[in-house]
């Protein structure tokens, strides 16, 4: 009994001796507890917002503006990345614009959004979608170009269509790799929800960030880089814990851990 | 009856490689056609114009008096690798060949041919977790499942331990006896082409032609260890040898002197 059970309980050894001496350095005041409150002070004021329920208003503000944008970004990126993917015609039509135009740094268009679309949510979704989009577009445009010509020859030798190859072949070989592009396109939506969030909004975890920084309140900046860190953490289980079943069949040393 | 029928076929690359030159071959109904020769004969160039996945430089190709212009219906291969869907399991690998069929069709047919091809019981296993020869026999499965007219195998048997081998051969020509479909395998194996074959196409290489045919009239189940059956080996060696003689022993050659000492 012990590690071999819980293997995982060896990774929180870190975090919490680190806590414990954050603790300990500001009760003896060899740390400032004002600029670095200690985890006693941060539970203390998450549990305060958590109690009026401005933590959840947060958390929800965030959470829709990362999953619509999620949604939006991922969507337009596998389809544009099954098309470029798929036909060559496609490619040499569309990739070098789309290529274009990821060379311009994502957060370079908030000022044309707030322009284009105002400065309430629609901007907002459209810089996440927009960081969404990229990685999922580039990880389904190279993995369609990365699948087993073998395997393709096998659609066509036993009368696939073109759409039935798409459909029965590419798509399913393509999955390991879409699902690890969604990661990163959301991992990347999280990032770009805060800039939205920090471009004006009046609330969400990323106002609350600016908030605290206004009011000089360490402690609820603290409270929304650890809840940014859970909730990303959960939604990223959540992709990989849907799609488990969908890779159980790939024959990979992660599979086998 | 003619099934397949090939005509002057000529295959040269976009890089310039002559695959093919000429090279004419017939096929009957339910007949066994071993394509044998060395690398770079164009066997499976040859194969695979057949199967539709590539495009022949000239010649024609038809299928039951009909012209073939790329993949058809009735044409069904088993490759070198299993070329398994991994994302599939073994069922619904099997089932994968039957395009065609109706789903009632597929689920019978698939639940015969596993019992057939002795895996009942491994329907719901994934390919990475079946051996080599297992892997080798769902590909035949898939082959089989829509009743093809014409059967091509790109040496399948070729990565397989003498062993499982033999056992898949036997497995083979049971399943073709029952189904009758016209087999062209290609292979690179003696042995294998005399077992199984009711003619053996020698090819010779660079560019790939036909050599010589040859009928191999043993009677079934064939002994591989019986007399005769090493007479018809004996032949076919020599066929291939002679296949060779213009170039191949040309390339031979600068060995002649190697019957000086080593130092």
């Amino acid at each position: 009994m012990g590690w071999a059970a819980r293997p995982w309980l060896i990774g929180i050894i870190v975090p919490v001796l680190l806590g414990v001496a954050w603790e300990v350095g500001v009760r003896f005041g060899v740390v400032p507890g004002r600029l670095m409150p200690p985890p006693s002070v941060l539970w203390h004021s998450a549990m305060e917002m958590a109690r009026s329920g401005e933590l959840q208003t947060h958390i929800g503000a965030t959470l829709i503006r990362v999953f619509t944008g999620f949604g939006i970004g991922a969507a337009a990126g596998t389809l544009l990345g099954t098309l470029t993917g798929a036909s060559r015609w496609a490619r040499l039509l569309l990739d070098p614009t789309i290529q274009g135009i990821r060379a311009i740094p994502s957060l370079a268009w908030v000022p044309l959004f707030i322009l284009w679309l105002g400065i309430f949510e629609t901007s907002k979704l459209a810089l996440v979608a927009l960081g969404v989009f990229f990685p999922v577009y580039l990880g389904v445009l190279s993995a369609i170009q990365d699948v087993d010509r073998k395997l393709v020859e096998v659609g066509r030798v036993f009368g696939l269509s073109s759409f039935g190859i798409v459909w029965r072949i590419i798509l399913p070989a393509i999955m390991p790799v879409w699902i690890a592009a969604l990661r990163s396109g959301l991992g990347l939506g999280f990032m770009f929800v805060i800039a939205a969030e920090l471009m004006g909004a009046s609330e969400g975890l990323g106002f609350l960030l600016l908030d605290g920084q206004q009011m000089g309140r360490a402690d609820s900046i603290l409270v929304a880089m650890i809840t940014f860190a859970l909730i990303g953490k959960v939604a990223d289980g959540v992709i990989v814990g849907i799609s488990r079943p969908l890779l159980r069949w790939q024959d990979t040393v992660r599979a086998r851990l | 009856m003619t099934r397949l029928a090939i005509e002057h076929l000529n295959k040269i690359y976009a890089d310039g490689t002559e695959a093919l030159r000429d090279v004419s071959v017939r096929a009957d109904d339910g007949e066994i056609l071993a394509i044998l020769g060395g690398s770079g004969c164009g066997k499976t160039t040859l194969l695979r114009l057949i199967a539709g996945l590539d495009q022949a430089s000239g010649g024609v190709i038809s299928v039951g008096g009909e012209r073939l212009a790329g993949t058809h219906p009735t044409i069904s291969a088993v490759f070198q690798e299993p070329r398994l869907l991994p994302w599939l399991n073994v069922e619904q690998n099997i089932a994968f060949g039957g395009q065609r069929l109706s789903a009632v069709e597929q689920r019978d047919r698939t639940a015969a041919l596993l019992e057939r091809i002795g895996l009942a019981g491994y329907d719901k296993r994934w390919p990475k977790d079946l051996s080599g020869g297992q892997l080798q026999r769902v590909a035949i499965a898939r082959a089989l499942i829509g009743h093809p007219g014409i059967l091509l195998l790109d040496e399948p048997f070729s990565a397989l331990d003498p062993f499982t081998r033999g056992s898949l051969h036997e497995l083979l020509l049971a399943l073709c006896a029952e189904l009758k479909p016209t087999v062209l395998m290609v292979t690179h194996d003696v042995d294998e082409a005399v077992f199984l074959a009711d003619r053996i196409v020698v090819m010779r290489p660079k560019p790939g032609r036909v050599h010589e045919t040859i009928t191999v009239n043993l009677p079934r189940p064939r002994d591989r260890i019986s007399p005769v059956f090493d007479t018809v080996k004996r032949r076919i060696m020599h066929a291939i040898d002679r296949s060779l003689g213009e170039q191949g022993r040309a390339g031979l050659r600068p060995v002649a002197g190697g019957l000086s000492p080593w130092w």
